[in-house]
């Protein structure tokens, strides 16, 4: 990464309550272009918590989130202005069952782009071939395993040009033999220079691909630092069972 | 019925056909029958066309209030929620008959001058009603039947609430919906008969008066009956193909 790096996503105390669970505690970070960030931590942290309320999934009680410049708070305009420019991978697909492939990664760029349905479908194509799924666009999602729906989800986030993309758990409910085709398909993304933040528990790719990691527990940030730094040395003796209990993974 | 599963766009094109050259053309072999049917052909004709008009009106009027109240049902404005649970509470809750009779009598003192509503129309309305508070409790089934995380992901794209409904959630609520909503479109052939009692000449009707002048009323009401049956197995055919239609990229 060179010359200075500009802020793409900057969250200023964001605040976030279940009922009597606080989930986020006053967390402020800030993202910039092209940084592939890990967001690491036990269960129920708050990282997928945090992760959602980036495009408003969830909504936060309090602090502030803007996203490329845009305030993200009730005025709608400007949540779907920023939808438009953050892109999301779920855990569980989240793929469209009644619609081919295909129409799944072609529909947001027909709807909210008002592209012409053949430049879309051709956009499509061309995604679908890039994460190894070309022939498969006739086919429902229920056709397909759990790493293909994934590299489709991946394609169908992609076609709408995001700013950001946004991974929650991409490989969480997948069979161990698919983690992999995915996994190549985000590398493949991270080295082309988007901007990614991703929840994972995979820490060899973490420690891999990512430009730094973000260690959460108990709805704050407990570490915010290189790969290198954090695997090798972390500070907090949380991070360092976290990371002793997680070992096998890499 | 195998071949409505094959061939769901045929069936829905031969049903349809079927039921236009039915009403179109029954008058032939019906004015070829014996009396008492024969010389009462015409009459059976226009009987069944008033049934089947009040059966796809009531029927899509009902579906549209059905999605409406459906959706209502589901808002987070409580006064609409409100609202649609007490619609479909009173009319669950009364007779169909009932129905037909207030909407024929007492909506005319209710509207302002000068409106007047024809007999087939008060049927219609009465019909579109009741047949719409069913409707109401399976597109709210439906609806409640798509995965919440497919409505995240279309927001996450950028789609408006409007487009994620449109797009995402209706035609999958639909296809989860239908068979129930076939099961009220069959019963509406049947119900509006009731309309007999606001005197519209439907088949019902035209049997009754048929077997009151002729006094033979076993060849009449078999008539009336065998019409019913055409009439239902073409609406059911209809929807079972609509139904294949709508049942793409499902487990089975």
């Amino acid at each position: 990464m060179n010359g200075e790096l500009r802020p793409i996503i900057e969250a200023r105390r964001v605040d976030k309550r279940f009922g009597a669970f606080h989930a986020l505690k006053d967390v402020s970070a800030t993202f910039y272009e092209g940084q592939v960030t890990a967001i690491v931590g036990p269960s129920g942290s708050g990282k997928s918590t945090f992760l959602r309320t980036l495009n408003r999934l969830e909504m936060h009680d309090s602090g502030e989130i803007v996203v490329d410049g845009i305030v993200l708070n009730d005025n709608l305009k400007n949540l779907d202005a920023i939808r438009r420019e953050v892109g999301m991978v779920f855990q569980s697909f989240n793929l469209f069952s009644h619609l081919t492939i295909l129409r799944n990664v072609s529909l947001a760029p027909m709807r909210v782009r008002k592209m012409r349905r053949e430049d879309a479908e051709s956009k499509a194509m061309s995604l679908l071939e890039r994460v190894g799924l070309k022939n498969q666009a006739a086919k429902y999602p229920v056709q397909l395993s759990g790493g293909q729906q994934q590299r489709v989800a991946i394609a169908r986030a992609l076609a709408m040009d995001p700013k950001v993309l946004l991974f929650d758990e991409p490989t969480s409910a997948l069979d161990p033999e698919m983690v992999n085709e995915v996994l190549a398909v985000m590398r493949e993304l991270a080295y082309s220079g988007i901007t990614m933040l991703v929840v994972t528990h995979e820490m060899g790719f973490a420690r891999e691909v990512a430009d730094r990691i973000i260690f959460f527990d108990e709805g704050v940030i407990l570490e915010d630092t290189t790969p290198e730094r954090f695997f090798a040395n972390p500070e907090h003796d949380r991070a360092k069972s976290f990371l002793s209990q997680v070992r096998h993974g890499y | 019925m195998n071949w409505t599963k094959r061939y769901p766009g045929w069936a829905m094109f031969a049903a349809m056909i079927g039921l236009l050259v039915f009403l179109w053309g029954m008058a032939v072999p019906l004015s070829a029958a014996p009396a008492p049917i024969g010389p009462a052909a015409d009459q059976f004709v226009e009987g069944a066309r008033i049934t089947v008009g009040l059966t796809l009106i009531a029927g899509s009027v009902g579906v549209v209030i059905g999605v409406l109240a459906g959706l209502g049902k589901l808002s987070r404005f409580g006064p609409l929620r409100w609202l649609c649970d007490s619609y479909v509470w009173l009319i669950r809750g009364t007779p169909l008959l009932l129905q037909i009779l207030f909407v024929w009598l007492a909506f005319p003192l209710l509207m302002p001058e000068g409106i007047e509503l024809s007999d087939f129309a008060c049927a219609a309305i009465a019909l579109s009603l009741n047949v719409g508070a069913y409707n109401t409790e399976c597109v709210r089934a439906g609806i409640l039947a798509v995965p919440h995380g497919q409505v995240e992901a279309a927001r996450a794209l950028g789609l408006t609430p409007i487009q994620t409904f449109m797009d995402v959630v209706l035609p999958q609520s639909m296809r989860v919906a239908l068979p129930a909503l076939a099961n009220n479109l069959a019963s509406l052939v049947k119900d509006s008969s009731l309309a007999y009692a606001i005197s519209v000449v439907e088949l019902t009707m035209v049997g009754y008066r048929v077997q009151a002048e002729s006094y033979q009323p076993i060849p009449v009401f078999i008539t009336v009956a065998a019409i019913y049956l055409i009439l239902t197995t073409a609406f059911t055919t209809l929807t079972a193909a609509l139904e294949a239609q709508l049942d793409v990229g499902q487990k089975r």
